[in-house]
């Protein structure tokens, strides 16, 4: 083996390693650094072009919409997160019990994750319809309410009718990470742990929640990069509306885009990119990943 | 040997693709599969015509994706497309970042004649800065749709030309039938945070002498006339209960026919398109419809919002002159009336209105010609998206009840000035 290395020379290990990356600097790195530059520019179809410098940021920081969809999408980052994670830790626990049916239960779990959003997000739509919607439906029958409810009509309304479908949606990718993580903790410590006379509540907080600890993360990771460039699921359901009050950080940088303003949009883009940047530093930090 | 021969077959495949032949034209239009099948039909007739061959690139049918497709090519300064379709509203956009090609030149060497076009429609969205850089191949403009039926039975003889006048039938028919369908409402209209919302605000502000911008062209949201016109379609959601709560939510072209087509409303504020699906087979209101121009406020004409698509020549082009001859087919009288015959759109000329067997066929363009001959404009300014969705925004918050009226449009003429000083 050492051998086989030393006669093909340093070539040969690099030359495994070349095509991660080029493809790390071709489809990540350009984009981003790409996206930067635009940011820096007054790029607009109708104008001429021009060097600003860090003017398009400064605009951004002075734009209370700006502000407002940062504060839509991170509210909607860490509720959706933290009930996803919830969630999908408790829908873990039971599929890792010996269930019947098991095979067919975690099956079952992944068809919502299995749907495009695109068309998860109508399938919603037709859901909360105020007309002829199933919610609505439902709740008459029920005789929860007198009239039919305009669930999109409120800001709130609006915000938890797009939480109640994005849970929905990628509880099951949440789910299935953790299953993982927990099929991979030895059955002999729980053996021991209940010789020892210890509690389910007790076996969980010792022994599932630390050895899980890393699996969490990735998943609390993704989930949170995935929550904040949130796009389809508002586009498609409520617009931004009402009154602008779901305009998601996504949303507001492609109106930019779609009025051929591509040097704001390329900072509102890159607003973006920092915050889930930052936001992904602080969760390894605090979960110390990668530290032992 | 085997892997230099791949290499040769793989070159040769790029050059073949990326060679052009001279003189061909490339034609970009989009739309539901039936309209670009027509506009397939077409290049192959123009080519039997002309013997200039056009290569259809096909978009998709959603507007915005229509105008992403087209920015890319343009704004990288691409040979083609050398001719496209657009919406009026990017227009003025497109013709500021000098991406159209005057027409004027070819129109003084030909004689080439502007008057058959609607000529209102040319002179607010085709001309830009004085020249002519596109021109109307169909118009749209928003419709009041009503049920002849209930009309009838409650004594009515006409559709109302006043809102006023409209809210009072509305109520009183809305409040008997409520008895027997409880989903019954008086009058549909586009309320949802999107482009349709712009073009319904902008009709009732219209109708009640207002606009969105002054003779000199500046930006004035905040008119009086105009707080008065928001004030009535709040209320008409929230006060009179006429129009469904879900309008400011969900309430878009196609949930507001099919609202009026299940029978389920007596007025509905549409474009043209909704008139051959309301008279379809399924339809529970076939044979029951009227149109009528829209009604406005006391004493006051009504307006319709000017929609619609527009050819225009791609500066980029690498083969104008053929170009522009499609353009002279494509609005030509022979064309223009096939399209109204074969797709029911209707025609940029004014003359195809006129025309005996078209009116055989569809009676109720003559009506629409009135509609067309008067519309109002949004705005045809370069960075009209963003004073669109500014627009959009604050009168959707003021459909919701969340602001009222005059503070809303005073801040949407704040915000719109601002995005003035980013632009200007």
């Amino acid at each position: 083996m050492n051998q086989g290395l030393k006669a093909k020379g340093l070539w040969g290990i690099y030359g495994f390693i070349l095509p991660l990356f080029l493809f790390i600097f071709g489809f990540i790195l350009f984009p981003v650094v790409g996206t930067f530059w635009t940011s820096l520019f007054r790029d607009v179809a109708f104008l001429p072009k021009r060097f600003l410098g860090l003017a398009n940021y400064i605009r951004l920081l002075k734009d209370p919409n700006f502000w407002r969809s940062a504060r839509f999408t991170l509210l909607f980052t860490f509720g959706s997160v933290a009930l996803e994670v919830a969630l999908g830790t408790i829908f873990a626990l039971l599929l890792n019990e010996k269930l019947p049916l098991r095979g067919w239960l975690r099956a079952a779990v992944l068809i919502p994750w299995a749907i495009p959003i695109a068309i998860s997000a109508r399938v919603w739509e037709l859901g909360y319809n105020y007309n002829y919607g199933l919610a609505n439906y439902l709740f008459l029958k029920l005789g929860i309410c007198s009239g039919p409810i305009n669930w999109l009509g409120s800001g709130t309304g609006a915000f938890l009718s797009l939480l109640l479908a994005d849970i929905w949606k990628t509880t099951p990718f949440v789910t299935i990470i953790l299953l993982a993580g927990l099929q991979a903790i030895p059955e002999e410590l729980y053996q021991q742990a209940k010789v020892d006379g210890t509690n389910f509540y007790q076996r969980f907080i010792k022994i599932t929640l630390p050895l899980l600890r890393p699996v969490l993360l990735v998943a609390i990771l993704f989930r949170t990069i995935d929550a904040l460039r949130i796009f389809d699921l508002v586009y498609v359901l409520t617009h931004g509306g009402p009154g602008g009050m779901t305009t998601s950080l996504s949303l507001y940088g492609y109106k930019f885009f779609l009025s051929s303003d591509f040097g704001y949009g390329s900072a509102v883009s890159v607003a973006c990119f920092l915050i889930a940047f930052s936001l992904s530093i602080l969760y390894l930090r605090v979960g110390k990943f990668g530290r032992n | 040997m085997k892997k230099i021969l791949f290499a040769l077959l793989m070159a040769s495949l790029l050059l073949v693709t990326c060679t052009r032949r001279e003189g061909k034209l490339t034609f970009m239009v989009g739309g539901a599969p039936s309209e670009v099948e027509f506009w397939e039909k077409l290049t192959e007739s123009f080519k039997e015509e002309t013997g200039i061959p056009v290569d259809l690139i096909r978009q998709p049918t959603d507007t915005d994706q229509r105008r992403q497709g087209l920015v890319i090519p343009l704004k990288s300064k691409q040979k083609d497309p050398d001719l496209f379709l657009m919406d009026v509203v990017w227009i003025g956009q497109f013709a500021a970042s000098k991406w159209l090609q005057p027409l004027d030149g070819y129109i003084r060497r030909e004689g080439f004649l502007l008057e058959p076009f609607f000529g209102r429609v040319l002179e607010s969205a085709d001309r830009y800065n004085g020249k002519l850089i596109a021109l109307p191949v169909y118009v749209d403009g928003g419709l009041l749709y009503y049920r002849r039926d209930l009309l009838q039975r409650f004594g009515y003889r006409a559709p109302p030309r006043s809102w006023p006048e409209l809210v009072r039938c509305a109520v009183k028919i809305q409040t008997t039938l409520r008895r027997e369908n409880p989903n019954f409402w008086g009058f549909g209209w586009q309320g949802a945070q999107y482009e349709g919302l712009v073009c319904n605000f902008l009709e009732f502000a219209a109708s009640n002498g207002g606009g969105f911008t002054t003779q000199e062209g500046k930006l004035c949201l905040n008119l009086p006339e105009n707080i008065e016109a928001l004030e009535f379609i709040v209320d008409l959601i929230h006060r009179y209960k006429i129009s469904p709560p879900n309008t400011y939510t969900e309430m878009k072209e196609e949930e507001v026919r099919s609202l009026f087509q299940s029978g389920n409303a007596l007025f509905e504020r549409n474009w043209p398109y909704a008139w051959s699906l309301h008279q379809s087979g399924g339809s529970a209101v076939k044979g029951k419809v009227g149109i009528a121009p829209l009604p406005g406020f006391a004493g006051k004409p009504g307006a319709s919002a000017l929609g619609g698509w527009h050819i225009g020549i791609s500066r980029y082009s690498d083969a104008p002159a053929q170009a522009w001859e499609f353009v002279k087919f494509v609005t030509s009288y022979k064309v223009q009336k096939e399209l109204v015959v074969g797709l029911g759109w209707n025609p940029g000329r004014v003359d195809i209105y006129d025309d005996q067997e078209v009116r055989g066929k569809i009676p109720h363009l003559q009506a629409l010609k009135g509609v067309f001959q008067t519309t109002v404009s949004r705005p045809n300014l370069p960075y009209y998206p963003q004073i669109s969705e500014v627009i959009q925004r604050w009168v959707n918050r003021a459909l919701a009840g969340k602001i009222g009226a005059k503070e809303a449009l005073d801040k949407a003429q704040k915000e719109a000035e601002k995005v003035v000083r980013a632009y200007e």
